[in-house]
């Protein structure tokens, strides 16, 4: 039915076509408490007067909205280069459907993955598993054969899109069916569902056979919970949300931040409740993040107030009459790996939705997050661990009280709020610092700095707490972690995002390296660290961290040359580099982790600088990155008294 | 045979003097030049070289100023340690396989090839006798590759075209300048209501050689900024940053390219659609090709991941080399 490149005429016409309706919607894919929210579910029946004309049989469920066109709609999306136009496409799409749960499942696929964010479930299918299952549905070579295309294609999921239509032995397994949004939807649940890789394996392949090859492909992606790399962020989702529905963006957005569900939310605005969004204790709302900033300074100091950054989980803690839940940034519910917190906030009397950070506190100051780690890694915590590693939750914010939302009054006003009640319930409370200048953020900066905190956050003092995306009403800044010199393994052009570029072109010439954009040229690479002195390695230099970083026209030719000094291979868009380019490579802090190959990651590595005569078998070595993490562990030094950014009180009951 | 790809000095047969698409060091060579792309030229412009009579003048208006002796497709050109005979490749105007007979053996050298054949070239065929070593493009020798057929690539070219048109943007196809930019331009002649292509000024003096060939290149002109609006502009990527180009307000991109049919080839260059038309094999004819020549020993070229053709083809039976990876060897 379909080939492996559409053209560029057919593509929509086929998008909206293949659309259709029901008479009956009975399956609905989601739990009831969003039913409640979203309202009865329903059927439209004056719509889409194309409907009639393109009929599609509805499936066993009843279900009728196809998986295949939304993978059309967001195919058509990923080549449309206009924000605008992206959001236009998907808002027509949302248009024709014309069911809820349809609604709901083809928002939740394009913006949070395979289930709602807010669900602990996950597909939980690795990325090996997806490999090594389409290696074996296509007859090939895993090492031989599906590698070399993985690499030369840039993405497993395109690769694999295109194995499927084009090898005989893939072609011949599939006799794709008519499959909805819903059927796709039960596989997902059949794949959380599955115990072991042999089961996900027979699952993923059960479901491919029915698939076309870019269903398969957008699949993945889904499945993949990352968005599906199309260059559609949630906040051009939400603007398509509002332009089919014809909804305020605002009301949208702040729906989706109660609901903490793009899906439900695009329901809502289809039913144009969205005014009847409320907020459900023990459901998570998006957090309000923060803006990174290279400088320590605002504007207007004065119109902020200050908080140290502290070694913490961002939790938000939902407290009701003795129940307490834990969620954390990504929303997912921690609190079981947290009896401890979650039996001190138990005993507060009051109804409570708060945000702040769980650390581990001892003697009176927060300790540093490795300590934290340890308690993260076990789901079931036993007494000893309790014991060594207290934690405490840490309050910064109050977003309801007592069945009112406090969500919406600025800041200056939710903070006395947090603070009486603070103090009233004996809650720990992260200090606010008032500012007179740009001086004053400094020292607090410092201050915070040498006592083991990550930085400062600024927060504009008459804020509203704002819906997920990182906000421009609050600032982080963060120390730096430090700095190493590593050399560039890999350059590689961007999977479809459309930002970030790199070295050389196809078949004509490699005259220009990367690709202008705003007079800017975008580079991608893969930054090694050295171990040929290490006998734990046979390489010479393993990969430490990935960076973008765009280059002035004249460094950019620069590197480019370079580049193609150094070039080894070449795998579709990546290029593989022997060691000669040094770059100085800065980070927030290293963390482990046991599934790389150095066995450590750089926290958000960027670009310093390149230093041109640095040798690269003088850059710094895995023992280096292994110093920097015990260091980065270290006590730090003591506070005075009154400059602990943690304030404790002795509540009734704490 | 003794063969050595001596890289940018192409490919030496030094037992018969001959020398495949390069300048090559051995003084008594005589030296045959599969097609005009500048990967398969002599960077010496002053060295004699055999050559189809398109080819040749491809060359010429390229720049190469030494003597161009001029061979007919199916001609055989007998050397006094080799008859070569030519075939029409199928990849540009001018392409050329050379089967090279001598004492040792058979030879056929694809150069560049497409089966089925640019319809802005020759064709393509291949010779009736037996091949004992086969060295064949693998540019695109992956199974990730499978080209549509031209009729209906040349289709989304026309539509992207008219599309933009109707939108009042500029349409503006990135094709390398030979070949693919003709193939383009053949593809555009047929649309209705008839366009005018604008085309990079490298791509004037051969698109000229492609008509004096009897290929119809349709209505065009060369570049000219200020003559723009309603005509559709073919540049290579390469040309993508000259300011001329930048200026050109609400343009489309497309890029035309067998590269194109991945997306993030199409990401870099920012482009709005991505046509993968290729004047190279796809991994599928490749095989085919290999299978229906059934050489003694087939040697891949010109890929940059030769090890998985090399596993299709062991796995058939063949005995198979990268040219690349060995360099020099002696079958």
């Amino acid at each position: 039915m379909k080939c492996n490149q559409p053209g560029a005429g057919s593509k929509h016409d086929r998008t909206f076509s293949a659309f259709n309706r029901s008479a009956s919607d009975p399956g609905h894919a989601t739990g009831e408490h969003e039913r409640a929210a979203c309202g009865h579910d329903r059927t439209i029946t004056e719509h889409d007067p194309a409907a009639s004309k393109h009929g599609h049989a509805a499936d066993e469920y009843g279900q009728t909205a196809l998986f295949a066109t939304l993978c059309d709609t967001l195919h058509a999306i990923g080549q449309t280069r206009s924000a605008r136009e992206k959001s236009r496409l998907f808002s027509s799409y949302l248009q024709s459907l014309t069911t809820e749960a349809d609604i709901d499942l083809a928002v939740r696929f394009t913006a949070e993955g395979a289930f709602p964010s807010r669900e602990k479930r996950r597909t939980v299918v690795g990325r090996q598993t997806v490999a090594l299952t389409a290696a074996d549905f296509c007859g090939i070579d895993y090492d031989q054969v599906f590698k070399p295309c993985r690499n030369a294609a840039g993405s497993a999921s395109e690769a694999i899109e295109k194995l499927m239509s084009n090898l005989p032995e893939a072609v011949n397994r599939r006799s794709p069916a008519v499959l909805t949004l819903h059927r796709v939807a039960l596989g997902f649940s059949e794949l959380a569902h599955a115990r072991n890789r042999e089961d996900k394996q027979a699952v993923l392949a059960g479901l491919w056979e029915l698939m076309e090859p870019r269903e398969i492909r957008y699949m993945i992606r889904i499945m993949d919970r990352r968005p599906p790399g199309i260059g559609f962020d949630l906040c051009s989702i939400l603007e398509a949300v509002s332009m089919a529905f014809g909804a305020d963006t605002g009301q949208v957005r702040r729906t989706r931040m109660l609901t903490g569900s793009a899906g439900i939310t695009a329901v809502m605005a289809r039913n144009r409740t969205l005014d009847t969004a409320v907020f459900h204790m023990f459901q998570p709302v998006a957090f309000m993040l923060a803006s990174a900033s290279e400088n320590v300074g605002v504007p207007d100091p004065k119109a902020f107030v200050a908080e140290e950054k502290i070694d913490g989980l961002r939790t938000q803690a939902h407290i009701s009459d003795g129940r307490v839940s834990l969620f954390s940034r990504e929303m997912n519910d921690i609190t079981p790996l947290f009896p401890d917190v979650t039996n001190a906030l138990g005993t507060k009397d009051a109804e409570m939705v708060l945000d702040g950070e769980i650390c581990i506190f001892e003697n009176g100051s927060v300790k540093p997050l490795l300590r934290l780690q340890k308690r993260m890694e076990v789901k079931k915590p036993d007494e000893r661990l309790l014991a060594s590693q207290p934690a405490l939750f840490i309050a910064f914010d109050l977003l309801f009280l007592n069945g009112v939302p406090v969500i919406d009054q600025p800041l200056h006003q939710r903070r006395p709020l947090l603070e009486q009640i603070c103090r009233q319930q004996g809650i720990p409370l992260l200090r606010q610092y008032f500012l007179k200048d740009t001086a004053d953020i400094t020292r607090i900066y410092k201050r915070a700095i040498r006592h083991g905190s990550k930085g400062l956050i600024l927060k504009q003092r008459d804020s509203r707490y704002e819906y997920g995306q990182r906000s421009p009403l609050w600032f982080k800044f963060k120390e730096s972690g430090g700095s190493l010199d590593t050399v560039i393994m890999y350059a590689h052009s961007g999977g479809g995002q459309g930002e970030t570029w790199t070295a050389g072109s196809g078949q004509t010439s490699t005259k220009s390296a990367g690709v202008s954009r705003h007079d800017s040229t975008y580079f991608i690479f893969t930054l090694g660290i050295r171990v040929d002195d290490d006998e734990r390695y046979d390489e010479a230099f393993i990969p430490i961290g990935k960076a973008t970083v765009a280059f002035a026209d004249e460094e950019a030719d620069k590197i480019s040359r370079r580049i193609r000094e150094l070039l080894v291979e070449r795998f579709g868009p990546t290029f593989s580099l022997r060691p000669g380019i040094v770059v100085e490579l800065e980070f927030d802090n290293i963390e482990v982790n046991r599934r790389t190959k150095a066995g450590y990651v750089l926290h958000r590595p960027r670009f310093r600088t390149i230093h041109w005569d640095r040798d690269p078998h003088t850059t710094h070595t895995l023992k280096d990155v292994e110093r920097l993490y015990q260091r980065q562990n270290r006590e730090p030094a003591p506070r005075k008294p009154g400059e602990n950014p943690v304030q404790l009180f002795s509540g009734p009951s704490s | 045979m003794q063969i050595r790809n001596t890289g940018h000095n192409g490919i030496h047969l030094p037992a018969s003097h001959i020398v495949l698409d390069g300048a090559g060091s051995d003084p008594q060579a005589h030296i045959f030049i599969s097609h005009a792309h500048s990967d398969h030229v002599p960077g010496k412009r002053s060295v004699p070289v055999y050559a189809s009579p398109a080819t040749a003048a491809l060359m010429r208006a390229r720049g190469h100023r030494g003597p161009v002796r001029e061979l007919a497709f199916g001609q055989t050109l007998a050397l006094p340690s080799a008859d070569v005979t030519m075939y029409p490749a199928g990849h540009i105007l001018g392409s050329a396989m050379f089967f090279i007979e001598t004492d040792e053996g058979s030879l056929l050298y694809t150069g560049d090839c497409r089966r089925p054949p640019s319809p802005a070239s020759e064709g393509f065929a291949l010779p009736d006798r037996s091949v004992d070593q086969l060295i064949i493009e693998a540019t695109f020798g992956l199974p990730l590759y499978k080209w549509e057929p031209h009729e209906v690539l040349f289709s989304q070219i026309r539509t992207f075209a008219a599309k933009s048109l109707d939108a009042e943007a500029v349409p503006i196809l990135l094709c390398y300048s030979l070949g693919k930019a003709q193939e383009v331009m053949m593809a555009l002649a047929a649309s209705d209501p008839p366009v005018t292509v604008q085309i990079h000024p490298a791509g004037v003096p051969l698109t000229r050689i492609y008509e004096e060939f009897g290929m119809s290149m349709g209505h065009w002109e060369p570049f000219d900024p200020e003559n723009l609006a309603g005509k559709v502009l073919l540049i290579p990527s390469s040309a993508l940053n000259n300011p001329d180009i930048r200026m050109i307000p609400n343009r489309r991109l497309a890029y035309v390219s067998g590269w194109a049919s991945i997306d993030a080839y199409g990401s870099r260059l920012m482009a709005d659609t991505l046509i993968p038309l290729s004047d190279h094999l796809d991994f599928f004819s490749l095989m085919d090709l290999c299978r229906e020549i059934a050489p003694g020993h087939i040697w891949l070229t010109h890929s940059p991941n030769p090890d998985v053709a090399l596993h299709y083809l062991q796995k058939e039976g063949f005995s198979c080399g990268s040219l690349e990876k060995e360099q020099y060897r002696e079958v």
